[in-house]
């Protein structure tokens, strides 16, 4: 003992550092695991739960997806329990598994498997974004029955054990096996008796080789199709007994094969590209359709889904409901929906479309300060539902008090944006109130400040107009008002004040009958406020003068 | 030499001091230090006032039982929506997307002051032969305190999870037996109400000052709890005479007239005549809500509550309900004002940020009582008692209903609506909701469907809808881990 004094320092220190770690560890017994994960994977899984899951090991093993499924990845299974998969013989009229084709039975197997790991937090009423190994969307829902409710798959598979981890992924044990759509939008249809007249109107016109197509891909967007289909008793509803009377009524070529032909554009308005189940349809306001340039509608009123109910210049149009229960069928192509009522193209006229920048949704709700003189109100880009900008600042409502010079405007208010540009607040983009499919000139009007961007650009859903605006301008006063137009601008308000000013920034072809972007973008530095007035789409055969509006009220002026 | 001796013996204990300090610890740990504490009435009284404090912020809980009460009662309810930095399980709650892995589901800190309950109800009886300055009297009033605040919880607990372990002796050591089954929610409403006829039987009518009557479990505050709990096990002729024990109270609530001082007598300064029992947050001791709502907002007000709740009035913005505008809520942001607003322009700072948590106001009572006339086909004078409210808070027409007394359904859902604008915000809409809808096995289960619809993220409305059809859906699943520690727990059949 005596001896370790005499070391030397260094190997003293060693000795005890060593003392001291002996000591430390012998404290406490070592309690690490070895292995780093011993949660099994999906294969292992279903081999340690061959009472519940044998089945579906066993077509794992036919197929050859055993070994990759126990490879580690993100994996989503949707396991069939073996109830489930002898149900599905039963029905497929096998006895044992090795009778199906080996095919057949893949695509089943990849039916069952998502490539990435899906909890059923973040399913949905529609698609599960991520698509089945067999290229198949699956659709999720819930349904309640007398056991309660469940969550269901493809409509009629339960939940019945939901998020089981495994190592390469995530469970979700199902009571029926998932099918794999074989049929397309065009067999599917015609399979259904009730829309044999639907099926006649689309041989008619051509469309039924159209939804008979199998999927082709151009770059890489798949070629789906959502239909709308209505029903022989719809049909009878509206009058239409058979394809005579549709003819009749709509093919005014009478060659229903040609593309103008009103025939085909009512089947083709009824089509619509890219895959939307009902739950896509509910967050989806304005959807394409094949008929060239028209959309249609969808809007979620209560739990109803309605096709084009649109206010127009202030008349409610009903919409025509959607019939939930048999729609989202699945097939190979696309998905199918069926509506409760007739419904065809309006043939509208371009009206005039007087927007007032300031009327927003959510200004309108602060009853308190909404076109009360004198007050105000800033909202963030959050806050305001139809508005998106560039910058954090937020963007200001406000009403001028009855005797100040800026009151004239319409309404007496304004939208007040502080420094318009870039760095602060710029690309305000605003969504239009609806505007039917014509050509229209295109005028904004402001409130004059020298402090405003000298120059600001317009884009109509993101093509540039004609002409830039310059908010330090002062209206124009004394130049006869026809000569003024000629020039580009106008006196909007009346009785008329030089504090504003109005400019027509060019013509624009709205090309479809729906709600728009419009985007100011400032060109200049601003160092203090934009204020905007009204923002008028009129129709180019329209007089663009008159109406003009009530200076600091409410109303319309005529000539 | 020597000191170099020295220097490594103190280098060598100090090592072993650290490297294991159980061995230098010479006490048990898992004893508590009740042999050194429970000896005078001073010790019982430290722990009854230990229990408020642990329902104000209990130890080692990230979450008080006044946010835990806010998102139970409220996010479900359709009032609340998800604020700019909510964690994933708030909005799951919201959406009706609910897994057992939900934090929220989490009850411990419930059981914590469940614990603390217990042992008081446990340990402060035996003080009596010790300390001969403490007498029955003061005992039972002690008793009272702590019985009322566990049953409290165990409404509160039985009300979200239907179904949850009744344990009412205290915890002391690791070696209690913690694998207790689940009782199910009748027997702990039947348990509640044991508990707060015992407390009634002992507790105090006033303690002679304002924040303790405010703060502290009082008479009336247990007549309220007992009616909210007779609601909802339907027996409306005792949740009428507990009712109205409270409304005759030699304390004398009374409604404060609508006027612009109101909210800040009511909510920003808290225990005035309207107030029964509150959580008695203070500068020093603040609540959770200036973080939540305003400083790091974890909910908002949905964006309908304004005009579909309050009622706008486009025509006269001056005319509008005092509770709406800048008492719940700010309109445009949607943030929820209750807690942190001091009057209609100020909002308070973080440093004075003491507003209270809510639990029974008079306003409650006299809902809760005209629920139980119209329950009892007295609507008539259940609809006085909703225009009694509206005039006081000035409701403004747009909001007013027009039933008459016979017509009960429509009288429930006027008494709904009326709760809703009075209760905005203070945990109470979801319960409301449920207890309403499970009436009569669940007759108006159109209730809860019909807020899903109006307020469910369009995409994922049906599902919603179906999964809300089965009322085991209703209910919190038992939180994951607490399956996991304890064997004895069977999870709620919906989440299986």
């Amino acid at each position: 003992m005596k001896n370790i004094f005499k070391l030397p320092s260094m190997l003293r220190f060693v000795c005890l550092t060593l003392f001291a770690t002996l000591v430390v560890y012998n404290c406490s017994d070592e309690k690490f695991k070895e292995s780093t994960d011993e949660t099994l994977n999906i294969t292992e899984y279903l081999r340690a739960n061959t009472d519940q899951y044998s089945l579906f090991l066993q077509i794992l093993d036919i197929t050859d997806y055993a070994s990759f499924m126990n490879t580690y990845g993100t994996y989503t299974l949707f396991l069939p329990t073996n109830e489930a998969v002898e149900a599905f013989m039963t029905d497929y009229g096998v006895s044992s598994l090795e009778n199906i084709p080996l095919e057949d039975l893949q695509e089943l197997a990849k039916l069952h498997i998502l490539e990435q790991k899906i909890e059923t937090t973040s399913f949905t009423d529609g698609k599960i974004a991520t698509p089945s190994m067999q290229g198949q969307f699956l659709i999720t829902g819930a349904t309640n029955s007398a056991d309660g409710s469940s969550i269901t798959v493809n409509k009629s598979a339960k939940i019945t054990t939901s998020n089981l981890e495994v190592g390469n992924g995530i469970i979700h044990e199902i009571d029926k096996v998932l099918i794999v759509a074989t049929k397309t939008l065009a067999q599917t249809i015609e399979d259904e008796p009730s829309l044999s007249l639907f099926t006649e109107a689309l041989k008619a016109t051509g469309w039924y080789d159209e939804l008979d197509r199998p999927i082709t891909y151009v770059d890489s967007v798949p070629s789906y199709l959502s239909v709308i289909a209505q029903t022989n008793a719809v049909f009878e509803e509206a009058g239409y007994s058979n394809l005579d009377d549709l003819k009749a009524r709509y093919s005014h070529l009478n060659d229903p094969m040609n593309p103008e032909d009103s025939l085909n554009l009512f089947v083709a308005y009824r089509i619509s590209p890219g895959l939307n189940y009902l739950a896509d349809l509910a967050v989806t306001p304005a959807l394409l359709t094949k008929a060239p340039l028209e959309v249609i509608s969808i809007k979620l009123s209560a739990d109803s889904l309605l096709i084009n109910e649109e206010t127009f210049n202030g008349i409610l149009e009903k919409g025509v409901q959607i019939d939930r229960e048999p729609s989202d069928e699945t097939a190979t192509n696309g998905v199918l929906h069926l509506v409760k009522e007739n419904y065809f193209i309006k043939k509208r006229l371009p009206a005039p479309v007087y927007f007032d920048m300031a009327d927003q949704p959510e200004f309108r709700q602060l009853s308190s300060v909404f076109r009360v003189p004198g007050m105000w109100a800033s909202l963030s880009d959050s806050e305001l539902s139809n508005m998106t900008w560039e910058g954090s600042p937020s963007i200001t409502y406000t009403c001028f008090d009855l005797g100040s010079s800026s009151r004239p405007g319409w309404h007496g208010d304004v939208l007040d944006v502080l420094r318009l540009r870039d760095g602060y607040i710029n690309n305000i983009e605003f969504d239009t109130p609806v505007i039917i499919k014509g050509q229209y000139k295109v005028w904004i009007s402001w409130r004059q400040n020298s402090r405003a961007p000298n120059s600001v650009r317009a884009y109509f859903n993101d093509t540039q107009l004609a002409r830039t605006f310059n908010m330090q301008e002062y209206g124009d006063s004394s130049t006869p008002e026809r000569v003024l137009e000629s020039q580009g601008y106008k006196r909007h308000i009346d009785p008329f004040t030089s504090r504003y000013n109005c400019r027509l920034l060019g013509i624009i072809n709205v090309e479809t009958t729906g709600r728009h972007k419009f985007r100011l973008q400032s060109l200049a530095y601003a160092g203090g406020n934009s204020w905007f007035d009204v923002l008028e789409f009129r129709p180019v055969d329209m007089d663009q003068l008159y109406p003009k509006f009530e200076a600091g009220g409410d109303g319309l002026i005529y000539e | 030499m020597r000191n170099k001796i020295i220097y490594n013996l103190v280098l060598i204990v100090a090592l072993l001091a650290q490297a294991c300090d159980s061995y230098l610890d010479l006490q048990p740990e898992n004893g508590t230090t009740r042999d050194e504490f429970w000896k005078t009435k001073e010790d019982v009284q430290a722990a009854v006032i230990g229990i408020y404090s642990g329902l104000l912020n209990t130890p080692g809980s990230g979450t008080t039982i006044a946010e835990y009460s806010f998102m139970y009662g409220e996010l479900r309810g359709g009032m609340v929506g998800a604020g700019a930095i909510s964690s994933d399980d708030q909005r799951d709650i919201i959406t009706s997307n609910i897994l057992p892995s939900n934090t929220i589901s989490n009850w411990g800190t419930f059981y914590t002051v469940i614990n603390y309950c217990n042992t008081v109800i446990d340990l402060a009886p035996d003080v009596l032969a010790l300390d001969p300055t403490f007498t029955q009297e003061q005992l039972n009033q002690y008793l009272s305190e702590a019985l009322a605040v566990r049953a409290y919880l165990y409404f509160t607990l039985a009300r979200t999870f239907r179904d949850v372990p009744l344990k009412l002796n205290a915890t002391l050591s690791d070696d209690d037996n913690f694998q207790i089954p689940t009782s199910t929610q009748d027997e702990i409403f039947s348990q509640v109400v044991t508990d707060l006829t015992t407390a009634l039987g002992w507790a105090v009518e006033d303690y002679g000052d304002n924040p303790s009557n405010k703060g502290r479990i009082t008479k009336d505050a247990i007549n309220a709890m007992l009616t909210d709990v007779y609601l909802w096990q339907e027996d409306y002729p005792n949740a009428l005479i507990a009712a109205d024990a409270v409304i005759n109270s030699s304390l004398g609530y009374e409604l404060i007239p609508g006027g612009p001082s109101w909210f800040t007598t009511v909510f920003a300064r808290g225990n005035s005549t309207e107030s029964i029992f509150e959580f008695q947050y203070t500068p020093e001791n603040r609540g959770p809500f200036y973080s939540i709502f305003l400083q790091r907002p974890e909910y908002l007000a949905e964006a309908s509550v304004l005009d579909d709740v309050f009622g706008l009035d486009f025509e006269d913005p001056e005319n509008k309900d005092i509770r709406g505008e800048r008492a719940s809520l700010v309109p445009g942001t949607n943030e929820i004002y209750k807690f942190t607003g001091l009057n209609a322009d100020l909002r308070k700072s973080f440093s004075e940020s003491d507003t209270h948590w809510f639990v029974y106001r008079f306003a409650d009572v006299l809902l809760m009582k005209a629920e139980a006339l119209n329950e009892l086909d007295r609507g008539d004078e259940a609809l006085e008692i909703i225009e009694r409210i509206r005039e006081s808070r000035l409701a403004i027409e747009l909001t007013e209903e027009q039933v008459t007394g016979d017509d009960k359904n429509g009288v429930r859902m006027y008494i709904l609506a009326e709760r809703a604008r009075e209760f905005a915000f203070e945990g109470k809409r979801w319960f409301d909701v449920l207890r309403n809808a499970r009436k009569d096995s669940y007759a108006n289960i159109d209730i809860i469907l019909g807020i899903a619809i109006a307020t469910a993220p369009a995409n994922q409305q049906q599902s919603i809808v179906a999964k809300l059809k089965d009322p085991n859906s209703h209910y919190l699943p038992i939180y994951e881990y607490e399956l996991y520690t304890n064997k004895a727990l069977e999870q709620n059949p919906f989440y299986k």
